[in-house]
């Protein structure tokens, strides 16, 4: 096959590609845009004629920015308490020749293989029973608990990647340890934390099924569940949803356009390195 | 040169008190005493394997002995933190910071906290040590932006801002073309004798350390075979570890029987001086390539086959089978010898002829 006629079956592959994937959140943001009336119309519009933005501002009079905040919230204490716990963990797994490590590594890939739903009811119970259900902390311990095992597999594998020079010469330069790893070995690690804490912050952030079981006051929701009571029982608030869609898509882009560039060496060194 | 720092005043001497190091039931190294006196430049040399690196990381505090005492100076620091030693060492993989630039990383060790020095100051020291390394005008690259033989003297750069009692140097050159190694063994050399600082250095390259060297530590198997000046080592070699190690090739060695004043053995007879004292009938007669001549007679004391020619202009290396030994000799180019030839040789100079008992190996 010619070089131009292979480019441009690869183009048109991307291109769908890049349909299938923008569709949906194109679609979303010109509904969101749309008055109620004109959502349904025949033939639809792609480009709304007639715009508003009543839609985002319900959201707001129903207290979603609430959600929001509380969604990022839960999300940053659980990446934040995930990568302390995870860095310190694999870097000891990966520095120090501790007794039984094998079987450390092994329970934490486990951890990953359990699926969530399973230990749903008893975590749930479990929580009643020790006075953190509905509160503000049972959110972030439980994502944190979830983004640990996977935490502590990147930055373990990036840290074996880092020679063991680099800390002895910091530690030979006038540094303690801990002070090699902060200044040395933690900026190698960059890659690893910052895919460790995107995927952190999108599980959390993503997460329905966890934050509906586990908390129920309104003040506490996060923003999917708060989303979905515009989905009624007679029928859904189609143009707030799509608003609240919109807003909810806007962290993970963010995030991914920040730190893409690590998150593609993050992952591919978790994967690849044992 | 009046910017350039020395350390002679700085410079301590490092002793070893019957240092011993192991890993569980394996002993890596032991028995080693040595006293390193100030501004000495001394190699530890052995090949791979034979407990020079673990004895410089001793030094360095990188592992701790389990077994006697290191002192610098007249401080006892076998227990001592890295940090706390005020040493300077440069890897074999030379331990570049790979986030930093070339500036701060010759200025790292100027602001660690418990030796932070003020900003001017790290800015003068770390721009003269690039100068004297032919580094200025690159300070603001990354270690990943550079070459071997810079990254090396980046490593050096680091190690010289400081006034360190010691500098340690693992295998330095050991990642550099030859050329290259060549050119950094001269002016690691020419450092030395400018910094007139105390030097460790590991290699398991004769030539560095023959050339670099105040005193050469020979290693083998965890234990300290031989210590003395580069000369010495190679004219008066303790045992027969020493005498084959060093050398290129190392010393021709052949066994024989002590009979009536000779010493004869397979292919070979050779007259035993009357300064040999005959411990033992077993001996080994040990003689330099270079000391090795062709005696075309009949009587000639050493008889064997060529098995090689390798022709290196000026002299040829020869190879010959005396019995059962394999003999390196260089001879005149002039010398017409071919493969599977018969050949006669004697030693040039009896006096540079080694005697080694056969048993312990040790000289006589």
């Amino acid at each position: 096959m010619k070089t131009g006629t292979r480019n441009g079956l690869l183009l048109l592959g991307c291109l769908l590609a890049a349909l299938v994937a923008l569709g949906p959140i194109v679609w979303a943001f010109s509904t969101s845009l749309k008055p109620t009336n004109r959502i349904f119309q025949v033939p639809p519009e792609l480009i709304p004629s007639v715009s508003t933005l009543d839609h985002y501002a319900r959201l707001i009079s129903e207290g979603v920015h609430r959600a929001f905040l509380n969604s990022g919230l839960y999300a940053f204490l659980a990446v934040a308490v995930a990568l302390v716990l995870g860095t310190v963990a694999g870097y000891s797994l990966a520095r120090y020749p501790i007794p039984g490590k094998q079987l450390v590594l092994v329970l934490f890939v486990g951890a990953m293989a359990v699926p969530g739903f399973a230990v749903l009811l008893p975590t749930q119970l479990l929580f009643v029973n020790m006075g953190l259900y509905n509160t503000y902390v049972a959110l972030p311990l439980l994502y944190a608990g979830h983004i640990l095992p996977f935490a502590v597999w990147v930055t373990r594998s990036h840290f074996n990647t880092i020679p063991r020079e680099l800390e002895q010469a910091a530690q030979i330069d006038g540094y303690s340890r801990f002070e090699a790893v902060w200044k040395v070995v933690l900026p190698g690690a960059k890659p690893a934390l910052l895919a460790a804490a995107t995927f952190g912050f999108l599980h959390s952030w993503n997460d329905y099924v966890t934050a509906t079981t586990m908390v129920d006051t309104p003040g506490l929701r996060t923003l999917p569940v708060a989303l979905i009571f515009f989905q009624g029982f007679h029928g859904r608030d189609w143009g707030a949803l799509m608003a609240g869609v919109i807003i909810a898509t806007i962290p993970p882009v963010v995030m991914f356009l920040l730190f893409r560039k690590y998150l593609i060496g993050g992952f591919a060194d978790g994967s690849v390195k044992g | 040169m009046n910017a350039v720092p020395r350390n002679a005043s700085t410079a301590q001497s490092v002793r070893f008190i019957n240092v011993g190091k192991s890993y569980g039931n394996v002993r890596a190294v032991s028995g080693i005493n040595i006293t390193i006196a100030p501004g000495q430049f001394v190699t530890l040399l052995g090949p791979s394997g034979c407990g020079k690196s673990t004895t410089l990381n001793m030094i360095a505090g990188l592992e701790m002995p389990t077994e006697g005492q290191i002192l610098i100076g007249d401080r006892d620091v076998t227990t001592v933190k890295p940090a706390d030693r005020d040493i300077a060492m440069v890897f074999q993989s030379y331990a570049l910071y790979p986030h930093l630039t070339l500036y701060e990383n010759i200025a790292f060790p100027m602001r660690a906290r418990r030796r932070r020095s003020p900003e001017p100051e790290v800015d003068n020291k770390v721009r003269t040590a690039a100068r004297m390394l032919g580094l200025d005008g690159m300070l603001s690259r990354y270690p990943r932006e550079i070459s071997g033989g810079q990254r090396q003297r980046v490593a050096l750069g680091r190690a010289m801002v400081r006034t360190p009692t010691v500098y340690l140097l693992d295998e330095p050159l050991s990642n550099l073309d030859q050329q290259l190694r060549v050119q950094m063994r001269s002016e690691l050399k020419d450092l030395h004798q400018r910094l007139g600082a105390t030097m460790l250095y590991v290699t398991h390259d004769q030539s560095e350390a023959m050339t670099l060297s105040d005193l050469i530590v020979v290693m083998s198997a965890g234990r300290i075979e031989q210590v003395g000046t580069p000369r010495d080592l190679y004219d008066r070699p303790a045992n027969l570890f020493v005498a084959r190690f060093l050398g290129e090739p190392g010393m021709n060695i052949l066994n024989g029987e002590s009979k009536s004043g000779s010493l004869v053995g397979k292919g070979f007879s050779l007259p035993l001086p009357a300064t040999v004292g005959v411990p033992a009938e077993q001996l080994s007669i040990g003689i330099r390539p270079e000391n090795i001549e062709h005696d075309p007679s009949e009587n000639a004391p050493i008889k064997g086959i060529v098995r090689t020619v390798e022709f290196l202009g000026s002299r040829s290396l020869v190879r010959i089978d005396v019995g059962d030994a394999l003999v390196s000799a260089f001879l005149p180019a002039t010398v017409q010898l071919s493969a599977g030839g018969a050949v006669g040789l004697r030693p040039s100079d009896p006096a540079k002829v080694r005697f080694f008992d056969t048993q312990t190996g040790l000289s006589v």
